[in-house]
């Protein structure tokens, strides 16, 4: 699974012990040393106008030091356009895009994360990779997602991490320790929910392959689907940087 | 109160057309100063509003004067802990191919970081302008324009908008139209965005900024933050407020908020003339009355309260329609105001509305009754005197005693001498402006003498014309020469304004085309714009071999023109080939060595000022300019100053090495370009447009369409004076009208006694006619003197207090020549009315005492 | 010589005053004929209607067998400025001009040759008496002289017609007798036809007829007691 785009709330361990371990070991889990696979997104919503695209995505390590490119591959207006995604373990991640009509890249500033992300239901913070340590945990209890045992349990992010969310409730399948569903919330309102289905063990790691975020406010979602996804594919640090991403 | 209205209602009532006439000065100049300063402050105000728009909740702007800079300043601004964000920006102004649309202005910002400073959005804050943002960033093409503008030209999403771009006339795609609130109602509409690298693109702008809009964190000082970035990045670069943007449009509009408030002056002291002389024989006319009054116990102060009362009631009244007409001629003027600044300064800015100012009017109407009661001063004083004796006696009129202008005269002559002795100890420019008002009281105060001599030596021409006619006229006036001169007075000054504005021109223009014909000397000029103003696009500088190779073209000087921040102010800089201009063309210089002083320019020691800028900051030959680049603080003295008008702020003339060097910027706005002998220049236009003007924007001028342009410039510049000439001539026609409709009022009697005697009616026209004519004549003749006089006060403080022009004194012939039949035609007709209003009065009534 | 016949004349402002009613009067050739009647009787009105300053509301006038009802007004003014010469109770000299210059407007206006108008000017102020001061300003006469010379003036043409309105109204008792010797003097030798409009009886009966109007009528018409003032 996209370790950037969707970076994962990832989870771990059982109940009476330690909620935060579950957080842990759910992160554990999906752990891989690389990643690649295309992705389709698309916007459903009473007033989309944003056009089906399609992307390639190629990770080379993995939380915290992770560095990702993705490609969009469809439609025309948009092909070739390229966004490189270099994670840091202590800030927020960089990020550059190229677009081939300019001859150029930029740095993206993320200024304010709660933008959304080009057009789809997603906020660019939806998109950051999360560590388990921002965060405080507390078990809520346990409930029945999509037919599976899940804990559920509320994140509250720690002083030092700014957020548009106030907190946020994970379910994590207690069989499997993966996440099916997290809801967002400011001030006790709901503001987003993403939901994990379609998940599928690959390369022992199980993984999510259509990925849903509905937007309260708006009343729209999106829908991202995985394709052709392999982990742990041979790849050159070479290609995740500034230079590769304006080669093409 | 009771007096005013028992005594001066039925006088007003039963004068009422007389009254208009007297309070229509007070009108015209009320409405003359408010209009145009209405006019100017909505532009202005619509500009204010044009940058707090478009700064959004922008604290801070860091600018570099008008060259940009460098993207990397933007990281080391985004890197100061204190800034909650930083957004770059880059405005051009851009002609779009729309028609009746003119320019558009661009706004290219960060599409991906810069939403937290302005507001694009639908008013439910959340729905995006832009169907699908990654489309709006992977197409250059795309653009967001208001609904306003949308509406006007019929697009919509998907639409197409032809824009000029260094690459010639493109297609833009229209992907986003924001609401007309906030951000798009600045520029009445006109502005679209676009994402701020395909306008680096598209505009030739290379990989620079023109600005960056930044705001603080919470709990960081907006002032410490402006200090701590002015340190971070040198004195090359300006860290502002928005609001603080406005300053460099109103330094603009400065020397046109001065014309307008000459132009407004003037009206008002030829209205406070009108004011005076009707009351005046409003006195003479009410000496039985005022007798009466007196006798019957009012003190001498109830009756001078009377009188000033009655003009505290003029002067509102004038105001008030003045008020009225102000606004109307604001909105005029709005139009006109908007396209000399565009076209002049290079700023476009469109004001749709006009802005009224409650301060500016009420400070109108202040200033109008305080110019009606000042005029009455002296006629009101003068009716506290009427001796109630005298006045109650019937059939004597009061004549101006001799001793009164014995005094006049005497008074007249010693001002004189002192406007003189103003002209010769001419050193400071309060002397230029006492003299000038000292010469134009001398002027006033013997103007009744002067005026009977001038009716004196006519008389036989008069006689000439019409033997019986003529001879009444000329004795008509000689008879009453307070009411003559009251109408040539007022004729004299209006008419020598015009004389002194429009030597001003003639003179203005006569250096400019020398100056054209001198520095202006390359065959072709390419330029980015078809007007030269527009500084929005730059040609890269190895345009310049590849128009060298071009058949039939001799030599190409690239010019970079600029605006930076000098000593405070923000000045045209003309970086250019200082060597190869002198081959070309040598300025005259007004101070230094010209070979001297090309040299040491053309090395990058020292820099050439204009004239205009020498006088108008005060800066003399050899003074060292200190001037900040982004490399560091420049000194380089003056070595030269040379005449011209690139500017009416004054330009500075530099090496463009130096420029290139320090400011980073090897860009070029415009290529001089000199053919071979024999080489045509339609041919060599061809060619070039031929070989170079698929790949980029580009006009190719030839010296007559440049000089035409300028020429058409420095027109629509005079267009203000025109609008002055114009205030002027009405001016002199009311000061005609209101003069002959008091004197036949005051004269009934007279012509009565005529036409008892044996005038026919045709008679009685022609006197009144010939009358007017002289008053015309007279006028004329004494307007077009002091004119003359004016004109070179007038050259004095343009040259040194306005634009910094040196001119040479030229007698405006034409436009005097002009005024002689305009004048007389105003005259003739302005007799009509009085005239037939004399012929058809009954004669019974017009014998009899009352 | 002066005929009228059936002649009202009705103002109207805010009342209407009807200042003659039905007034026949027939004036003979070289008659000195004095108007009398009270304030407000219609005399000044009458002396206007005769003189073709002003027109009556309803009846017909002739002067000198021509009717002035119906002329157009340059008619009136040339038949004004031919047959009739005005004498003004203030005078109306014009202020601005001296005695000769005053009495040659009307041949200005008349268009002469100026040597001409020169000497009938002279050939005037000396008739009147005034022949030392004619290049003096109304201001510097006495107010017998000014009358003097008003006089001149309407004799311009020698106009078979001379009316005056309350000729010695503005004068001491002493001059208005100088003025009317003057004008009984000027009758005898050029033969005008005089009409003069007085309260002063003693020049009321100094002439050969007097009219006396009472609210617009005729109320009196006989010969006069011939006492000289």
């Amino acid at each position: 699974m996209n370790r950037f785009v969707f970076g994962l709330v990832v989870l771990g361990l059982a109940q009476a012990q330690d909620v935060r371990q579950i957080v842990a070991e759910s992160q554990k889990r999906s752990q891989s040393k690389s990643e690649q696979y295309e992705g389709t997104i698309e916007v459903f919503g009473s007033s989309n106008k944003v056009s089906l695209k399609h992307w390639e995505f190629e990770r080379i390590g993995s939380f915290g030091v992770s560095k990702s490119i993705l490609r969009f591959t469809a439609p025309a207006e948009v092909k070739g356009v390229a966004l490189l995604i270099v994670n840091h373990p202590d800030r927020s991640s960089d990020q550059w895009m190229w677009t081939p009509a300019l001859e150029r890249d930029r740095h993206i500033a993320l200024q304010d994360r709660s933008t959304r992300f080009f057009g789809t239901d997603f906020s660019f913070e939806d998109l950051e990779e999360r560590d388990v340590n921002q965060f405080d945990y507390k078990l809520l209890g346990e409930e029945l997602v999509d037919g599976q045992q899940c804990w559920k349990i509320e994140s509250k992010p720690k002083e030092a991490k700014s957020s548009q969310y106030t907190s946020a409730v994970l379910f994590i399948r207690k069989d499997i320790y993966v996440g099916i569903q997290i809801e967002s919330y400011a001030k006790d309102k709901l503001v987003r929910r993403i939901r994990y289905s379609d998940i599928q063990k690959l390369d022992d790691i199980w993984t999510a392959r259509t990925i849903e975020v509905y937007d309260a406010n708006r009343k729209s979602r999106t829908v991202l689907k995985l394709e052709k996804l392999k982990y742990n594919v041979p790849m050159k640090d070479e290609n995740f940087t500034l230079e590769a991403l304006r080669r093409g | 109160m009771i007096l005013l209205k028992l005594i001066s209602w039925p006088y007003i009532r039963k004068h009422l057309l007389r009254w208009m006439l007297t309070i229509a000065g007070i009108v015209l100049g009320v409405a003359v100063f408010l209009g145009m300063h209405t006019a100017n402050q909505s532009v202005l105000y619509a500009f204010r509003q044009t940058v707090d728009r478009i700064a959004g909740s922008t604290q801070l702007q860091v600018s570099a004067s008008e060259t940009g800079f460098d993207e990397s300043v933007l990281e080391r601004v985004q890197s100061v802990p204190e800034v909650r964000a930083a957004a770059p920006v880059i405005e051009a102004s851009v002609n779009t191919g729309l028609k009746g649309q003119g320019n558009i202005l661009i706004l290219g910002v960060d599409m991906t970081g810069d939403r937290n400073l302005r507001d694009y959005e639908l008013e439910s804050g959340e729905a995006g302008i832009v169907d699908d943002p990654l489309v709006f960033l992977a197409q250059p093409d795309s653009i967001i324009v208001t609904d306003t503008f949308a509406r006007q030209n019929q697009l919509g999403i998907g639409s197409k908008v032809p824009m000029s771009t260094m690459e010639g006339e493109k297609l833009f795609t229209v992907r986003g139209i924001m609401k007309s609130s906030g951000l798009s109602s600045a520029f009445g509409g006109n502005l679209a965005i676009m994402d701020i690298y395909a306008t680096q693109k598209v505009f030739g702008r290379g990989r620079r900024f023109d600005r960056i809009d930044l705001t603080v964190k919470d709990g960081a000082r907006v002032e410490d933050v402006k200090k701590k970035i002015e340190g971070m990045l040198g004195p090359s670069f300006q860290v502002e407020s928005p609001s603080a943007r406005g300053g460099q449009f109103e330094s603009i509009s400065h020397v046109y908020a001065l014309t307008a408030n000459i132009t407004s002056a003037f009206a008002l002291f030829i209205g406070m003339f009108l004011i005076y002389n009707t009351f005046q024989i409003s006195v003479t006319q009410r000496r039985s009355e005022i007798g009466i009054l007196r006798a019957l116990g009012a003190t001498r102060g109830q009756i001078r309260t009377l009188f000033m009362g009655e003009s505290v009631l003029a002067g509102l009244i004038g105001s008030t329609l003045g008020v009225l007409l102000g606004i109307g001629i604001a909105r005029l003027m709005l139009g006109y105001i908007g396209s000399l600044l565009g076209e002049v300064f290079g700023i476009a800015e469109k004001a749709k509305e006009i802005s009224t100012n409650p301060a500016l009017i009420l400070f109108a109407i202040v200033l109008g009754v305080i110019t009606s009661v000042v005029a009455a001063f002296i006629p009101a004083r003068n009716a506290a005197r009427v001796d109630p004796v005298q006045a109650l006696q019937k059939g004597k009129y009061q004549q101006m005693s001799a001793g009164e202008n014995r005094v006049r005269r005497i008074t007249a002559f010693v001002i004189a001498i002192l406007g003189v002795a103003c002209l010769v100890f001419r050193q400071s420019h309060g002397l230029v402006y006492a003299g000038d008002a000292l010469t134009l009281l001398a002027a006033l105060l013997l103007t009744p003498t002067v005026a009977q001599l001038v009716v004196q030596a006519l008389r036989p021409l008069l006689r000439w014309v019409r033997p019986v006619e003529g001879t009444l006229a000329a004795d008509s006036l000689l008879q009453a020469p307070r009411r003559t001169s009251g109408a040539v007075a007022a004729l004299m000054l209006s008419l020598a304004l015009v004389v002194a504005l429009g030597g001003m021109t003639r003179a203005s223009y006569g250096s400019i085309l020398n100056w054209l014909s001198v520095a202006l000397n390359p065959d072709l000029f390419i330029s980015t714009s078809e007007s030269l103003t527009t500084r929005g696009f730059r040609f890269p500088e190895s345009m310049g071999p590849q128009l060298s190779g071009v058949s039939g073209v001799a030599d190409v000087q690239g010019v970079r023109i600029a605006r930076i921040q000098v000593r405070g102010m923000q000045t045209i800089f003309v970086a250019a080939d200082i060597a190869a201009l002198s081959r070309r063309a040598t300025l005259p210089p007004t101070a230094g060595n010209t070979a001297e002083m090309y040299r040491l320019a053309s090395q990058g020691k020292a820099v050439l000022i204009s004239d205009n800028y020498a006088l108008l900051r005060g800066v003399k030959l050899g003074d060292v300019l200190d001037i900040a680049s982004p490399r560091g603080v420049l000194h380089l003295p003056v070595a030269g100053v040379v005449v011209d008008y690139s500017d009416q702020q004054g330009s500075i003339l530099l090496d463009r090495s130096v420029y290139k060097r320090y400011w980073d910027d090897s860009t070029v706005n415009l290529f001089r370009v000199f053919l071979t002998p024999g080489a045509s220049e339609t041919d060599v236009k061809r060619r070039i447009l031929e070989a170079l003007g698929n790949q980029r924007r580009l006009f190719v001028l030839t010296n007559r369409e440049v000089r035409q342009y300028i020429m058409r410039l420095t027109d629509q510049w005079f267009g203000i004076t025109y609008v002055q000439i114009a205030v002027a001539v009405l001016v002199a026609v009311l000061g005609i009208v209101n003069t002959l409709t008091v004197s036949i009022t005051d004269r009934r009697r007279e012509l009565g006694v005529l036409q008892a005697v044996g005038g026919l009616r045709n008679q009685i026209r022609r006197t009144i006619w010939l009358e007017a004519l002289t008053i015309g004549l007279v006028g004329l003749i004494l307007g077009l003197a002091l004119g003359a006089l004016q004109l070179y006060f007038g050259l004095r403080i343009t040259g040194e207090d306005l634009a910094g022009l040196r001119l040479n004194y030229e007698y405006p012939y034409e436009i005097s020549l002009m005024l002689l039949p305009v004048i007389l035609l105003a005259a003739f007709l302005s007799a009509i009315g009085p005239a037939e209003s004399a012929v058809h009065g009954s004669l019974v009534e017009a014998l009899e005492y009352e | 010589m002066i005929d009228l016949a059936k002649v009202s004349k009705v103002f109207n402002g805010k009342r209407q005053v009807t200042a003659l009613e039905n007034v026949e009067l027939s004036i003979g050739r070289g008659e000195m004929v004095s108007i009398v009647g009270p304030s407000g009787s219609g005399k000044s009105t009458l002396l206007n209607l005769i003189g073709g300053l002003d027109t009556p509301t309803s009846g017909k006038i002739t002067i000198d067998g021509s009717l002035l009802s119906g002329l157009p007004d340059d008619d009136l003014t040339r038949m004004r400025r031919d047959k009739i010469g005005f004498i003004f109770q203030f005078f109306n000299l014009l202020p601005t001009l001296n005695c000769i210059e005053n009495v040659s407007i009307p041949l200005h206006l008349r268009g002469w040759p100026k040597k001409k108008i020169d000497e009938r000017a002279r050939e005037l102020l000396n008739l009147v008496g005034l022949g030392g001061r004619m290049d003096h300003l109304p201001d510097e006469l006495s107010g017998g002289e000014r009358q003097r010379c008003a006089i001149a003036r309407a004799l311009s043409v020698y106009p078979p017609v001379l009316l005056a309105d309350e000729p010695t109204g503005n004068l001491d008792t002493h001059t208005g007798a100088d003025i009317l010797k003057l004008i009984r003097d000027v009758h005898a030798r050029l033969g005008a036809t005089v009409l003069i409009v007085t309260h002063d009886r003693n020049v009321a009966e100094s002439c050969g007829r007097v009219i006396t109007l009472r609210d617009g009528r005729v109320v009196e018409d006989r010969a006069g007691l011939g006492l000289t003032a």
